[in-house]
């Protein structure tokens, strides 16, 4: 029963996609307002759906393919409006897009309570579950602000102010929130991987998964774009590029490797 | 009925020919309306003039429109102490349906010599409040200045005629506000002098920057400036210590060669922490290498850059503007079918319409209660019904009939007071 909040939600966010494309494509900003309300209203019916599937199955609603989809298109969101309420910056446009895109394929995976091994159910596997798509949330629009960044520049050095740029906000705003999402994105991140490390090896003991590997591998990147960006003294162009080349390694971790490999960490 | 308009502007009369025309204060305006309006003919009239226009619109319930074209020529010409033959070729005459698609066009800035500049629509709002207190305006100029003005707003709404900057200096500070959010927080140097820095810089300062520093080969004129701009004067010498603290760099000097060089950039970058800086090059010969634009985190635009961007930007307004004259039509056609509804035929017709369509109901309803009366008294009852309305109706059709000077008000208020639909927003 509590996958109505779901449709509901989705057709909110539909509404909201197609809103934001309109929005895109005639490089206007009047349907924002629209936008805004048709997401927070999905995204709170939403969180209802997340917290109902908590409640009746006991475990974090993340574990299979819906809910690992679900859940990122809904962290993707609410990082979305906090930028769009910290910064006044008029980019929700590209968070509702991209959360309709999770959302709509998370309809496709069977909505099932997944099985989870007995020894594998405890907080601690929920919080590393959680808070590693939230941290890979907070990567992935990093990489959004990073592309859209790289398009600004090079709108700005070239000259010529035809498409997309239009809309999008200063160079300085767009390399600021990319900032954040990597400064909140990389502890979050780190947090998820050791408890998820320590708990597979008191699990399991040192039996290594391909999953783990990758992500040992992206956190060393996301660490260096994490050192270079708090030093400060960097060109903002090449934090664009690291940031999106961070992404590509997370999201074939993400997805990829379940494809190539039996890992353990294959969703259900 | 004739709405007519007589003007010049800057497409049709040089400069000599229209500040001849021009009304050079408000009270010269004042002067002419009560002037105007006591002419034979102008039942109403609404003066407008500019730098790049001069119009008299007119409003006549006579049919001659020619002698009321005449009278205001005469007027012209009488008021300005100029003689009809020299104006009167760079005049445009306008009439009716024209005349209000040409207010329409001029309120919503299609008109202008720069397309889409939002002066104007501000300029009419004043001229029509100057004629609204000398009270030379009525039903039909009131309706007509007002849906132009409605007709402007729509333009600003729906178009995109007036968003893209289209002066080089404005065009400026978009580009900054491509690169730098809180332009406040920002620091600006002025290197040199000359009329296009100095206005770009106070479109930045309007933006609310206000750490400005000037520098100048020759310190007194550095400080003169600062003094103006309410800024900081350094040392020439100083520039390249200078470069490593601000973010936006207007230059505009003398100098034949560069003041700003590649090298001078990569000295300056690490020192700064490779923070963004802005160079807007306003000189020629060109003052700053342009070859530092490849450097990250530099941006670098010279006078013909901004000129491009201003170029593409008027492109994008003629664009507009075909979008904004099929609003101007729409507008039109519905102005000029409010004003047919002023004609009398029309209104008789559909109040004689209105009151048989009541006769009608009331006798089906009576005849359905009364099954039992013979067919004589219905007829009885019809015929007495009919020539009630005949004698109601025939007082007010005479009314609108006859012709008297206010007649379309008469008119007007015969559509309220018997409910007849006028299109209105």
């Amino acid at each position: 029963m509590g996958t109505v909040f779901f449709e509901l939600s989705l057709t909110l966010y539909f509404a909201g996609f197609l809103l934001s494309v309109a929005d895109i494509i005639r490089k206007k900003h009047d349907l924002d307002r629209a936008v805004f309300l048709l997401s927070l209203v999905g995204f709170g019916l939403h969180s209802v759906y997340l917290l109902f599937r908590y409640i009746k199955s006991g475990q974090a609603p993340v574990f299979s393919m819906h809910e690992a989809n679900s859940f990122f298109a809904w962290s993707i969101l609410l990082i979305s409006l906090c930028i769009n309420f910290y910064y006044k910056a008029r980019v929700l446009n590209f968070g509702i897009i991209l959360s309709f895109a999770f959302m709509f394929v998370s309809a496709f995976f069977p909505r099932g309570i997944p099985y989870i091994k007995p020894e594998l159910k405890s907080l601690w596997i929920d919080i590393h579950a959680l808070m590693a798509v939230f941290g890979i949330a907070l990567f992935s629009i990093a990489f959004v602000f990073s592309l859209l960044y790289l398009i600004q520049e090079r709108a700005v050095k070239a000259k010529k102010f035809g498409g997309l740029e239009k809309i999008l906000p200063s160079l300085e705003i767009l390399d600021k929130i990319n900032y954040r999402l990597i400064f909140w994105g990389f502890p979050i991140y780190t947090f998820a991987l050791v408890v998820g490390l320590i708990k597979y090896f008191i699990l399991l003991g040192f039996d290594i998964d391909p999953k783990q590997l990758w992500s040992v591998l992206t956190w060393c990147v996301y660490l260096l774009i994490f050192y270079l960006r708090v030093k400060g003294d960097w060109r903002k162009k090449r934090a664009a590029y690291l940031t999106i080349f961070g992404f590509l390694l997370l999201i074939f971790g993400f997805f990829g490797i379940n494809l190539l490999t039996e890992s353990f960490h294959k969703p259900l | 009925m004739n709405i007519i308009v007589i003007g010049l502007n800057h497409k049709t009369a040089p400069v000599q020919i229209r500040e001849k025309l021009a009304f050079q204060s408000e009270d010269n305006i004042r002067q002419a309306l009560r002037q105007l309006i006591q002419l034979e003919g102008i039942n109403e009239t609404v003066i407008f003039s500019t730098c790049n226009r001069v119009e008299v619109y007119v409003y006549s319930n006579k049919e001659n429109e020619d002698s009321i074209i005449n009278k205001v020529k005469i007027f012209l010409s009488d008021f300005h102490r100029i003689e009809i033959k020299d104006f009167e070729n760079y005049l445009y005459i306008y009439k009716n349906k024209e005349t209000v698609e040409h207010l329409f066009k001029v309120t919503a800035s299609l008109d202008s010599m720069i397309i889409g500049e939002p002066q104007i629509t501000g300029q009419v709002k004043d001229s029509y409040e100057i004629a609204l207190s000398e009270r030379t305006t009525s039903l039909i100029l009131n309706h007509l200045m007002n849906r132009a003005l409605f007709t402007a707003k729509r333009v600003r709404n729906e178009t995109r005629i007036g968003e893209n900057p289209v002066s080089v200096s404005y065009a400026a500070v978009g580009l900054i506000k491509k690169v730098f959010d809180e332009l406040s927080k920002k620091s600006v140097l002025l290197v040199g002098a000359g009329e296009m820095a100095e206005l770009a810089l106070k479109h930045l300062i309007g933006t609310g920057i206000n750490n400005i520093y000037v520098t100048n080969r020759t310190y007194e004129r550095a400080k003169e400036l600062a003094k103006d701009f309410n800024g900081v004067a350094l040392p020439f010498d100083n520039l390249k210590e200078l470069l490593t603290k601000v973010d936006i760099v207007i230059c505009s000097t003398g100098a034949p060669n560069y003041v700003i060089t590649l090298q001078m950039i990569k000295e300056i970058m690490p020192l700064r922490k490779y923070k963004p800086l802005f160079f807007i090059d306003i000189s020629v010969p060109r003052n700053i290498d342009p070859s530092i634009n490849d450097f990250d985190n530099v941006y670098l635009y010279n006078i013909d850059d901004l000129q491009d961007v201003v170029d593409n930007n008027l492109l994008e307004r003629k664009k507009e503007a075909d979008k904004a004259l099929k609003i101007v039509e729409e507008e039109t056609e519905k102005f000029m079918q409010w004003l047919n509804s002023l004609q009398s035929v029309p209104v008789i017709i559909s109040i004689r319409n209105k009151a048989e369509e009541v006769r009608q109901q009331e006798l089906e309803k009576f005849k359905a209660r009364f099954k039992e009366l013979s067919p004589e008294v219905l007829n009885s009852v019809d015929y007495l019904t009919q020539s009630i309305i005949n004698k109601i109706m025939h007082s007010p059709t005479v009314a609108l009939k006859n012709n008297c000077d206010n007649k379309e008000i008469l008119i007007f208020a015969a559509r309220r007071l018997f409910g007849i639909d006028i299109e209105e927003e």
